[in-house]
């Protein structure tokens, strides 16, 4: 049997000529980052809601002009809720990209040239692309509303932080829709970060033992980080007491320790879901 | 000096389950040359798309060797000389069919321009619907219209016209002949008898993972069991089972109720000499659902055939 591979070789039509990996990523990512926005009840609440919680909890009461770091408490809220929109971007994107593989799409794009990892940074850039969209909305609403961060500066690289820092959610999205692989899953995980945004500081500053047990959750490191180039560390008290600062040490640890547990979590979601399969 | 479309060498797949483990391919050899029409013939859970899985790279054989164009499965499909129409699942429900298209025709790298593979699929009135709206035959051109975009030369189709009403699976049919003149190797897998006799010019019967026949459409069929004769018995003729030998083109012989079965190669020539030499009446031609006729070919290979249950003695291959 004759099985050499010279180019060419038997059959009609059709030359090889692959596409380039970078052009069909962003090219993938393109269509998929219209498909999203185009998906308006998931956005709503992906862009719109941390603004509206922003308006709430963070312009129109009494202590936001308060004096906080660099800028006011109003603006400290704001980057609470930019990172509460850009964590709720990047689970819920990755938690669907892992279901709309599951139920095939994936096979069917394994019929192209696209390679799995293409695949995963192209969502990458789609759920970094849609995460920027509330913190962009956050922080024009909370400009608009005389938040103050400190500088210019300031405002960006909690802005840039916010996002960066919301990848290691897209992890524990993706541990949600490869274990249960539904997009009721994906909601309810994106349902869990309000109780992990509450712990992480978010929403209400805690002390006391709230506080001890906040510091082991996994938004708790993100917000510090993010909320940093304002506060640097400093914590705020809704009852007065001093409360020891955050080192940036911890914080990172935070992060880091957090983003290995969600990306076993997801290893170990992804096994299960091929030895089903 | 044409390299093969297919080759599977002594092919072998096998999961691990909670009850054991699985032979879900169990040694198949098979060449499909550049230009057949091959229909996979089985019952669910055959084996057949797994084969097929293998084929397209999917999953990798356990042992043995799968090429396809002399090359890596995977190789064929990043080359855009494998496609396929995949069952069900597999579409995204909020885009529309021609986006689908679109978004998949972005990722090969030369392809057929996305209004030329719609129109090619049959896809055309309905592009602009969302995939969501689309009727399950309408799923199935989008489908085809995706497998069409890389011009691949051998296109692989996994139950293609699985819930499909008649009309639909006609019109899928057809567009299908239309591939196939232009060349294209085409292997489907199908449960329907009547399509892999409609279509294909070689049938593989696959069952347990293993070939149980293969051969041009006439020869399966031939391998008998898939029709049968039955008749109202007249006792004045004797014992049906001494009277089998009797009877031109008969193999079996079972009683049914009131009704008296004959199954064997040439119905045909079993139906003339009922009617004709024998004073048997009301006598029915049925085309066996050809997971009945399987039921009986998998029994004859598990050694449960008893005397009565006999079926084809043909179908074993050689």
């Amino acid at each position: 049997m004759n099985t050499q591979t010279i180019p060419g070789n038997s059959a009609p039509s059709s030359s090889p000529a692959r596409p380039n990996a970078l052009v069909g990523i962003l090219k993938y990512a393109a269509f998929d980052f219209r498909r999203q926005l185009r998906m308006f009840e998931s956005l709503f609440f992906i862009i719109v809601l941390p603004a509206a919680l922003f308006i709430m909890f963070g312009s129109i009461t009494s202590y936001g002009d308060f004096p906080a770091g660099h800028g006011t408490v109003s603006g400290s809220i704001a980057t609470s809720m930019a990172v509460y929109g850009a964590v709720t971007a990047t689970t819920s994107i990755a938690g669907s990209a892992a279901v709309e593989r599951s139920q095939g799409w994936g096979r069917l794009l394994a019929l192209t040239p696209m390679a799995q990892w293409q695949y995963v940074v192209a969502k990458v850039v789609v759920a970094l692309a849609i995460a920027v969209l509330p913190v962009v909305v956050v922080f024009v609403v909370a400009s608009m509303t005389g938040a103050e961060l400190g500088s210019l500066g300031i405002w960006l690289s909690a802005g840039a932080l916010s996002v960066l820092c919301s990848t290691m959610f897209a992890l524990y999205g993706l541990f949600f829709g490869l274990m249960f692989r539904s997009e009721a899953a994906v909601g309810a995980a994106g349902g869990l970060l309000v109780v992990l945004g509450f712990f992480g500081n978010l929403f209400t500053p805690l002390s006391g033992t709230m506080l001890e047990i906040a510091k082991f959750t996994p938004l708790y490191g993100i917000h510090g980080l993010a909320t940093w180039p304002q506060m640097e560390g400093e914590l705020m008290s809704s009852m007065g007491e001093a409360l020891d600062p955050d080192t940036l040490g911890m914080l990172v640890t935070s992060v880091v320790v957090w983003t290995v547990i969600f990306g076993l979590m997801a290893l170990l979601a992804a096994r299960r879901g091929t030895r089903r399969a | 000096m044409n390299t093969p479309a297919v080759q599977l060498i002594d092919l072998h797949k096998t999961f691990s389950t909670r009850g054991g483990k699985v032979r879900a391919v169990d040694g198949v050899d098979l060449v499909i040359e550049t230009g057949e029409i091959v229909a996979f013939l089985g019952p669910n859970g055959a084996g057949k798309t797994t084969a097929l899985d293998m084929v397209l790279g999917f999953t990798t054989p356990t042992s043995g060797q799968c090429l396809v164009y002399g090359s890596e499965p995977r190789k064929a499909v990043r080359d855009g000389r494998v496609s396929a129409v995949l069952q069900t699942g597999s579409l995204l429900d909020d885009l529309s069919v021609r986006e689908t298209v679109a978004m998949v025709a972005s990722q090969h790298g030369v392809h057929l321009p996305v209004d030329e593979a719609l129109e090619r699929a049959g896809a055309t009135n309905f592009a602009h619907r969302k995939v969501s709206k689309c009727s399950g035959g309408e799923q199935q051109r989008l489908r085809f219209a995706l497998a069409l975009l890389p011009e691949p030369d051998l296109l692989i189709l996994d139950e293609p016209t699985a819930g499909m009403d008649v009309n639909a699976r006609r019109d899928f049919w057809a567009a299908m002949h239309a591939e196939a003149e232009r060349g294209r190797t085409i292997v489907f897998a199908t449960h329907y008898l009547e399509e892999a006799e409609q279509f294909a010019d070689r049938i593989v019967v696959i069952t347990d993972g293993r070939i149980l026949a293969d051969g041009t459409t006439e020869e399966v069929r031939a391998l008998g069991g898939f029709r049968t004769v039955s008749v109202r018995w007249n006792d004045d003729d004797g014992d049906p089972t001494a009277a089998l030998a009797d009877i031109p083109g008969a193999e079996t012989v079972q009683v049914h109720g009131g009704r008296t079965v004959f199954t064997g190669p040439d119905t045909d020539a079993i139906a003339r000499h009922l009617l004709t030499r024998t004073s048997a009446n009301d006598l029915l031609i049925v085309q066996v659902p050809l997971e009945e006729a399987f039921i009986g070919l998998t029994h004859k290979t598990t050694d449960q055939a008893s005397t009565e249950q006999q079926s084809v003695e043909g179908a074993q291959q050689s």
